[in-house]
């Protein structure tokens, strides 16, 4: 749908340790899909686009996965550049996940934007009752001390999966300044004709 | 996950330079196991861009580097802090991004042909290198200057400027037409230039064209040779001369050549090894290779890392220095990395209608225009003006890249290139150097990574090294051809609202 590349676009992130759920929260909120086995779901994915609409209007969310990067913390600066949101994800029922997010945090408020809102995300909220590790308590104290939003979810059951996306894409709208701050300037150089269909010119 | 060590690699590519990066880039649809590892705790390598702290960092790093390594004698200068007024200090370190690999990348490169098809280019953000100038003492002007001072001119940009440049005689830009008419079309013409190949621009410039000096000058700066006008040969200039002309206009009015926002190279090579990374390849930084060993035909090369693993790979793509390497390199670059306290505003202006607000300038600076008694200038000295929309620097601010021939009074020769830029520039009032770093750069002669400009050499290597991992039966013409990832879902419309 051609309309749908003039919405205005939000850039959001999902970071934090390996196996916390990144990819089976990004890929249950966009395609209501969650596969168990696999682990390697990130691989081909550079990026989810998924409409979000917030008081009455429309907004295109791209969302980016970590594509692996984390897992030896090899995200680049490039990865953070132009993103209005981040989530941190960690899993409940795995304590040294819980223990790197105070690292992520420090990633993210250093690489991202200015004022870009981050928001911290408890995943597998399924186990709480089996193997829950973090008390919820716990990852709210967190989330405060960083001044941003906190919830618990289960990518598995789908339990709250929407809540994040929802509040975190609240929260930058109520900043027009941080969309302003992204929008492209007069000065960007276009490669490619605007409405074209991939050809470069004259080359 | 499995350990590196476990898994069978097809591919080990060592470093993130830019050569590299465009390698994982070229496999990143292969479907080939590949691990990409960095000896360094960043991206980038030789290409790499860092904020204030990451450059301290950087300059002890090459203190303790063999003196034969790419980069030799780095050094950081930072006026007294208590000196400095509040307005015109410097801000905190990540509001930089100081990049070794400022080249300019004409828009006739193959590099941005390949961004886009590869479909890259849609997490850069290009900008426009705009104008050019000149560094003039007010007797080498056609038309005698009130003003004694020397000055900043702005080179003509195509046909229409010269016609309307009141600097230049009538017979003299007839003269200059004439050649401007045969540089584009160089190579249809090899009975005018070929018998001149092995001789000096300048020469050819006043002999087969009969070009004042001054107008040498400027053909010469086109070029951005770092050797003397007398050294630089017809052969090289010419096809320099020519991607510069033609290069104006094929992206919008008004300039030949961009750069990506945030660091040029180094932003390139991050974005290429994401790339890698999405097509699932594995990244680990501060890892380098410590040995190397073959085992023979159709047996995996064993590579021990410097972390301890061992690990396993069909095909190892190697650095570009060899690191046993110890005659010293033919070519050093002298260079500063500089950050001013001034907008710099009338560098960038545009002097054509409908072109986009330049975020880089190009200072040249022809020989013997920088003389003192203590400084000869031989070779040309340029210096690459970078507004804070670069995202380098805060608003307000600029970063200088400056560069000319290793010598050992090259260092204060672009010192006296930046003084004279401060003292030139109209607008600045008193600006200021807030901070310098000054190194050397070494490499082979002609090696793409001491260019001024993005060489299309470095592509060349990159599908020489793809064809050979691919394999027979590739088709050269799939190089760099990716479709876009899907990632499209539109079909639904949440229409939610949130909780208030
Ligand atoms: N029980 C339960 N398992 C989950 C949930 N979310 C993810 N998982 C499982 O946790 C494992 C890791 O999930 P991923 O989505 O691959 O984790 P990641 O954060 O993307 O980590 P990377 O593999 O490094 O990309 C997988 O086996 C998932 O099936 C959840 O909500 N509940
Ligand atoms: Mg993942």
């Amino acid at each position: 749908m051609a309309s749908d590349e003039s919405l205005p676009a939000l850039k959001i992130l999902m970071i934090g340790p390996s196996g916390a759920g990144k990819s089976a929260l990004l890929i249950r909120y966009c395609d209501d899909q969650f596969d168990s086995e696999s682990s390697t779901a990130t691989i081909g994915v550079d990026f989810k686009v998924k409409k979000l609409s917030v008081h009455g209007t429309a907004y295109r969310l791209n969302l980016l996965d970590t594509a692996g990067q984390e897992r030896f913390r090899t995200l680049s600066n490039s990865y953070y550049r132009g993103a209005h949101g981040v989530i941190l994800v960690y899993d409940i029922s795995n304590r040294p996940s819980f223990q790197a997010m105070e690292r992520w945090f420090e990633e993210a408020e250093t690489n991202a934007m200015p004022g870009a809102i981050l928001y911290l995300v408890g995943n597998k909220m399924d186990k709480a009752s089996s193997s829950r590790v973090v008390r919820y308590e716990e990852g709210e104290e967190l989330a405060r001390r960083h001044g941003c939003g906190f919830c618990e979810v289960s990518a598995k059951t789908r339990d709250n999966v929407k809540k994040p996306f929802v509040d975190i894409v609240d929260q930058i709208v109520r900043k027009p300044e941080l969309l302003k701050a992204s929008s492209r300037r007069s000065g960007t150089v276009a490669l490619v004709e605007p409405e074209g269909t991939g050809s470069i010119c004259a080359c | 996950m499995e350990s590196l060590s476990e898994t069978q690699w097809d591919v080990l590519i060592e470093g993130t330079g830019l050569r590299q990066s465009l390698l994982a880039l070229a496999l990143s649809r292969s479907g080939k196991k590949i691990l990409h590892v960095d000896q360094n705790g960043y991206y980038g390598d030789a290409e790499a861009a860092f904020s204030l702290q990451e450059a301290d960092e950087w300059v002890e790093q090459v203190k303790g580097d063999s003196p034969t390594g790419t980069f030799r004698n780095a050094s950081l200068w930072k006026p007294d802090e208590e000196a400095s007024k509040e307005e015109r200090k410097l801000s905190f370190s990540r509001a930089y991004t100081l990049t070794l690999s400022p080249q300019i990348i004409y828009t006739r490169s193959q590099l941005l042909t390949q961004l886009v098809s590869s479909k890259v280019y849609r997490q850069l953000e290009f900008q426009a290198v705009g104008n050019w100038w000149i560094y003039t003492l007010p007797e080498a002007e056609a038309v005698s200057e009130s003003d004694q001072k020397a000055i900043l001119k702005r080179l003509p940009n195509g046909r229409e400027d010269i016609f309307e440049d009141e600097s230049i005689e009538n017979r003299a830009k007839r003269s200059l037409m004439k050649f401007l008419k045969f540089v584009v079309n160089y190579e249809e013409h090899p009975e005018i230039w070929q018998p001149h190949a092995e001789s000096s621009l300048s020469d050819f410039l006043a002999s087969q064209f009969q070009l004042s000096p001054y107008l040498q000058t400027l053909i010469a700066a086109l070029t951005l040779s770092l050797d003397k006008p007398e050294e630089t040969s017809v052969g090289y200039a010419l096809p320099r001369i020519e991607r510069h002309l033609t290069s104006i206009g094929v992206f919008g009015p008004g300039f030949g050549a961009v750069l990506p926002k945030w660091g040029g190279g180094a932003e390139i090579s991050q974005v290429a090894c994401r790339a890698g990374a999405v097509g699932g390849g594995s990244y680990v930084l501060g890892t380098g290779i410590k040995t190397v060993q073959e085992k023979g035909e159709d047996q995996p090369i064993e590579v021990e890392l410097s972390n301890g693993e061992t690990v396993k790979t069909k095909y190892l793509a190697r650095g570009s220095e060899s690191k046993d390497d110890t005659t010293p390199s033919p070519r050093a670059l002298s260079k500063i990395i500089a950050v001013v306290s001034s907008p710099f505003a009338s560098l960038f202006e545009s002097s054509v209608e409908g072109s986009p607000l330049a975020a880089v300038s190009v200072v040249v600076f022809p020989p013997n225009t920088l003389t003192t008694d203590t400084i000869p200038h031989t070779h040309p000295v340029y210096i690459m003006v970078h507004s804070s929309e670069t995202g380098e620097c805060p608003a307000g601010q600029c970063v200088l890249y400056a560069t000319t021939l290793y010598s050992p009074t090259s260092k204060a020769l672009l010192d006296a290139a930046l003084q004279a830029l401060l003292n030139s520039a109209k607008d600045i009032g008193d600006a200021k150097l807030l901070y310098t770093l000054s190194y050397e750069q070494q490499g082979p002669a002609s090696h793409p990574s001491l260019d001024l400009a993005f060489n299309d050499q470095v592509l060349e290597d990159v599908a020489q090294e793809w064809d050979a991992i691919m394999g027979e039966g590739v088709d050269p013409a799939t190089f760099m051809q990716f479709e876009d990832r899907p990632g499209m879902n539109d079909d639904d419309n949440e229409g939610l609202a949130s909780a208030n």
